[in-house]
């Protein structure tokens, strides 16, 4: 295979507000958004012409990666104007393809070694995986290496084999798209009507993030296999252990404690006497101010924390001013979304992008804080906030 | 003003002379042309674009080929006046770029000595001389005809079966481009990029040879050596990459400006630029020159340093300033040129220079003309910007000037710090105004209608009024005007009317009031108003018949994200009226003419 469509058309809604501004594949996970690490995977065994369909929020795609050449490969961007499936969005891209070409979706982060014997497949083909909990995806059946059935969602559990949604296809699909509008309706068109699908397992990694919260875990995973690095400056007093990996022209004052596996990226200045303990993501352009402890968290780009702040297994987006004495301490939590409610174990906060939060505002476990909001000092937020609330 | 481009090598020059052509096209499009060598000259022209002329063109065969696209400044743009221009036998071809003030003398002499001129422009004058003094020796004849002419000059001259390109360079940007058994000659990097990252920057006076292995260089008789520099930008940050024009591509790319130039400064321990003068308020008033966009980002220098550092600056425009009768003795000027290539603003340097003036350059182009000339040079990182129209390199000008004057700051530490943490926050702030495009393009759509639309604001927005006036002529062909608040009642209020528009920038700080009385007098002459505020600003929801809400930012910062939403509102606007955009009729990238 020498040609891949990856579809990056969606919007992500569950994962709301990370995907108020950006679109799913876009989401950043240890310093990269998953898009990134899909191009990158598929770098790495040899497949370079690369057609993106996009459709929400796609200027931010257009941004991140340019034309590719950063990355070593040659992308070609098709838009999909509406939403409608993956079907549907695979069908956009018919003037743009070769005679052989494999199909990713951009919201998955995976590995090179996820696919690298899969890049040699015969259309029609899928790749599965095994998996713990397979409840929110879609089960296939295989007999000897081959298709029975794919089933979306099943009510009963299967067998725990599912569609990791990466194929190898031949322009012969387009015929079979038709009015479905997913992949999942197609294949079984075809397999009703008598062809062959082959079916390639793998063990390599493929994580999924369904939930605002999917993202802790999903950094979790890939920050242990980032090598450590020193791009910026540490002050004489400041400890630096494990896998860390410090961005250029940022600098780590002293007293500063950073425990790995930590990413943090450009132009940061941590510290005096910042605790940073596993496994954490920093974007660029961040300040975190004097005895703060940042745990399992995620932090955007051009984020501000004042002194004295305590954020564990938590996710703020770029741009979010926080004042001093900020408290978001993990704990078990009830978070819905949509109209499904979650218990969680240890969670702690979710803010959106742009948000401004004055000293001393508590935040409880499981909180999920809408884009630009404000919050007064002293105040205490739950439960879910639209975007632009004011908390007074 | 045009683009240049000369190639030699293993590889057939058409197509690589075609495909750095179609890159160099921001400098001028009324017309293009090549011309190839092996066996023979053979040259195809005509008064049409680059892509046009890949289409027609027929094959030429040859490895050495020089090429050309023109923005006319002597001779309408046709067939005959393009270039490559020939001499009578048809084989010296010669591309140029600048302009050949005795040409007409020249050209007199020249037909007295028998030599035909089929064309209208300055240029043919060079092969004419250069087949005048050829006595097989191609650099030599080029040298010495070169002494007869007086003006500007970039050139790129073959020699039909000559395995070698001969140029020279005076008052004109001129690079080479070093490659594997094959070198580039070009007016500027991005056109070569695509081949090379290894660069050669010229200088004024250079003359010299470039065949498929080496390059000879001299300047005034005398053999030079420049040094060599590798590129850092790629080719992607020279293309589209999803975005249908450049200029939005730009736009976009704002939030990133900001954070890489952020980086680059923060990371200095030494202050940007030494301003000595800039720490006594007794010193002369600081002059800032520039033109167009520039000029407007030294306007707005002017508010944020006097009210940083509470000392007067003055700001002109740099082609009257050259005309002032007065010799000053200023202590420091700054002069702010995108390209670094602007004649107005370089004659204006070098004027400041021999009155023994410091001059601090601010400029986009590292190894420009203006960083040759100033004392000092501080270089905006906006990466190379194709679309004709400024955005990103003005912001980056912007965050220039920001970050001068917070070095320098008298203002209290605690204000300082506020401002700074202020600082960081752009990139986000910059991108939230991009998530809100959406909005701005209904307003544009509105607004596409009219045939006039007035721009007002006042102190630090007065020049973001003004820019924003002149994005929306340069991408709409919209007559779009800039005021200053207070002075629309001295005349120009005549002009209001149903049918003018006009769009009011509202900042929070002390000319907020004042700004509220100048919307109500608008209202009342029935002009539809649309207001640029702060998002939650009621009393403007209440007085605007729309508003365009721009996150909240230091009344200090409010230009940048009050000029990104000019930018969008000009682009969506100038798409709803079907207009090209990135290269707009008329207009050229760098302006290398007075």
């Amino acid at each position: 295979m020498k040609q891949a469509v990856i579809l990056a058309a969606g919007e992500g809604q569950r994962l709301r507000p990370f995907t108020v501004t950006k679109p799913k594949a876009m989401l950043s996970i240890a310093g990269k958004p998953i898009l990134q690490y899909v191009v990158e995977a598929l770098a790495q065994n040899g497949i370079r012409q690369i057609v993106i369909v996009v459709g929400y929020k796609r200027e931010q795609v257009f941004d991140y990666m340019g034309d590719g050449e950063q990355f070593g490969v040659n992308i070609v961007y098709i838009t999909q104007e509406r939403q409608l499936g993956t079907a549907h969005a695979l069908a956009q891209a018919q003037d743009a393809v070769q005679n052989e070409f494999l199909v990713l979706p951009g919201d998955n982060l995976i590995r090179a070694g996820t696919i690298a014997r899969f890049v040699a497949s015969q259309p029609n083909a899928v790749l599965v995986t095994k998996i713990a909990n397979q409840a929110r995806y879609g089960v296939v059946i295989t007999e000897d290496g081959r298709v029975k059935d794919i089933m979306e969602k099943p009510k009963e559990a299967k067998g725990n084999t599912i569609n990791t949604s990466i194929y190898a296809f031949n322009r012969g699909i387009f015929d079979f798209i038709g009015a479905n509008l997913d992949i999942p309706d197609v294949l079984n068109d075809l397999l009703a009507r008598g062809y062959a699908i082959s079916a390639q397992e793998t063990d390599g990694l493929w994580l999924d993030v369904v939930y605002p919260w999917d993202i802790l875990s999903l950094n979790e995973a890939i920050l242990r296999q980032i090598p450590p690095s020193l791009g910026g400056s540490v002050e004489a007093g400041a400890a630096v252990k494990g896998l860390v990996s410090v961005g250029t022209d940022t600098v780590i004052r002293s007293g500063s404690y950073i425990v790995g596996p930590v990413v943090i990226g450009d132009n940061c200045e941590i510290g005096p006497n910042v605790s940073i303990l596993p496994s954490t993501s920093i974007g660029d352009n961040v300040v975190i101010a004097s005895l703060s402890e940042i745990k399992n968290s995620v932090i955007g780009d051009d984020v501000t924390i004042g002194p004295g702040s305590i954020i564990q297994d938590s996710v703020i987006d770029d741009g979010c001013v926080i004042k001093g004495r900020f408290t978001a301490c993990s704990g078990q939590a009830e978070v819905r979304v949509n109209d499904d409610y979650h218990l969680l174990a240890t969670v702690g906060a979710m803010l959106g992008a742009g948000c401004h939060l004055e000293s001393s505002v508590v935040a409880q476990p499981g909180v999920i804080l809408g884009n630009y909001s404000q919050v007064q000092s002293m105040k205490m937020i739950s439960g879910r906030m639209p975007d632009r609330s004011l908390v007074f | 003003m045009c683009g240049i481009v000369g190639y030699i090598g293993d590889r057939q020059a058409q197509s690589i002379l075609l495909n750095c052509l179609s890159k160099l096209e921001y400098r001028g499009y009324d017309s293009c042309g090549i011309a190839v060598t092996t066996d023979g000259v053979k040259v195809y022209k005509d008064a049409v674009r680059v892509e046009k002329l890949s289409k027609a063109s027929p094959r030429l065969v040859g490895t050495v080929g020089i090429g050309h696209t023109r923005w006319a400044t002597h001779g309408e743009p046709s067939q005959v006046n393009a270039h490559p221009h020939i001499d009578c036998t048809g084989k010296v071809a010669v591309v140029h770029n600048g302009i050949i003030n005795n040409y007409r003398s020249l050209r007199e002499q020249l037909i007295g000595e028998g030599h035909k001129f089929v064309s209208e422009t300055d240029t043919e004058v060079i092969p004419h001389l250069i087949e005048k003094y050829y006595d097989g020796n191609l650099e030599e004849a080029v040298e010495t005809a070169l002494r007869d002419v007086e003006g500007s000059y970039a050139i790129i001259v073959l020699r039909t079966d000559e395995p070698k390109l001969v140029f020279a360079r005076k008052d004109s940007p001129l690079i080479l481009g070093l490659g594997d058994r094959e070198n580039f000659i070009a007016s500027d990097v991005p056109a070569i990029l695509g081949y090379t990252g290894r660069v050669i920057y010229l200088e004024d006076g250079d003359i010299g040879v470039v065949t498929k292995h080496d390059v000879k260089i001299k300047n005034d008789g005398a053999k030079v050596t420049r040094p060599e520099h590798k590129i850092l930008w790629g080719v992607e940050e020279a293309q589209k990459a999803g975005y249908e024009h450049f200029m939005l591509k730009e736009i976009h790319e704002q939030p990133r400006v900001i954070r890489n130039t952020l980086g680059e400064y923060t990371r200095e321990t030494d202050p940007l630029a030494d301003l000595a003068v800039m720490r006594d308020a007794d010193a002369g008033a600081v002059l800032i020159l520039g033109c167009g966009s520039s000029y407007y980002a030294g306007l707005l220098g002017k508010y944020v340093i006097e009210e940083l550092l509470g000392m007067p600056v003055r700001v002109e425009v740099a082609s009257e300033f050259n005309y002032y009768s007065h010799t000053l003795a200023r202590t420091m000027a700054i002069a702010i040129t995108q390209s670094g290539e602007t004649a107005d603003t370089l004659k204006a340097m070098k004027k400041l220079k021999e009155t023994g003036c410091r001059v601090v350059a601010i400029t986009n182009v590292v190894g420009s003309t203006a960083s040759r000339i100033a004392d000092q040079t501080i270089y905006t990182r906006a990466g190379p910007e194709i679309s004709v129209l400024a955005t990103k390199t003005l912001l980056a000008q912007f965050m220039v000037l920001y970050w001068l004057a917070l070095s320098y700051s008298k203002v209290d530490a605690r204000r300082l710090a506020s401002l700074f943490t202020g600082l960081r926050q752009l990139p986000s702030k910059v991108q939230q105004v991009l998530d809100s495009e959406s909005k701005i393009m209904e307003c544009a759509q509105y607004l596409s209608k009219f045939e006039h639309i007035f721009f007002i604001g006042r102190g630090k927005n007065l020049p973001v009024a003004l820019e924003g006036a002149l994005k929306l002529k340069e991408a709409a062909y919209v007559h779009g005007e800039g005021f200053a608040a207070g002075e629309i009642k001295h005349g120009p209020l005549a002009l209001l009317s149903r049918q003018t528009p006009v769009i009011a920038i509202v900042a929070r700080d002390n000319t907020y009031e004042v700004m509220l009385s100048n919307i109500r007098e608008i209202k009342a002459r029935g002009s539809p108003l649309i207001a640029l505020a702060e998002e939650g600003d009621e009393a403007i929801g209440e007085l605007a018949d729309s508003v365009i809400a721009v996150p909240k930012v230091d009344a200090l910062f409010s230009p940048v994200v009050n000029i990104v939403a000019l930018q969008l509102l000009a682009y969506y606007t100038a798409k709803e009226r079907g207009c090209p955009i990135d290269f707009p009729r008329n207009l050229a990238k760098s302006v290398t003419v007075e």
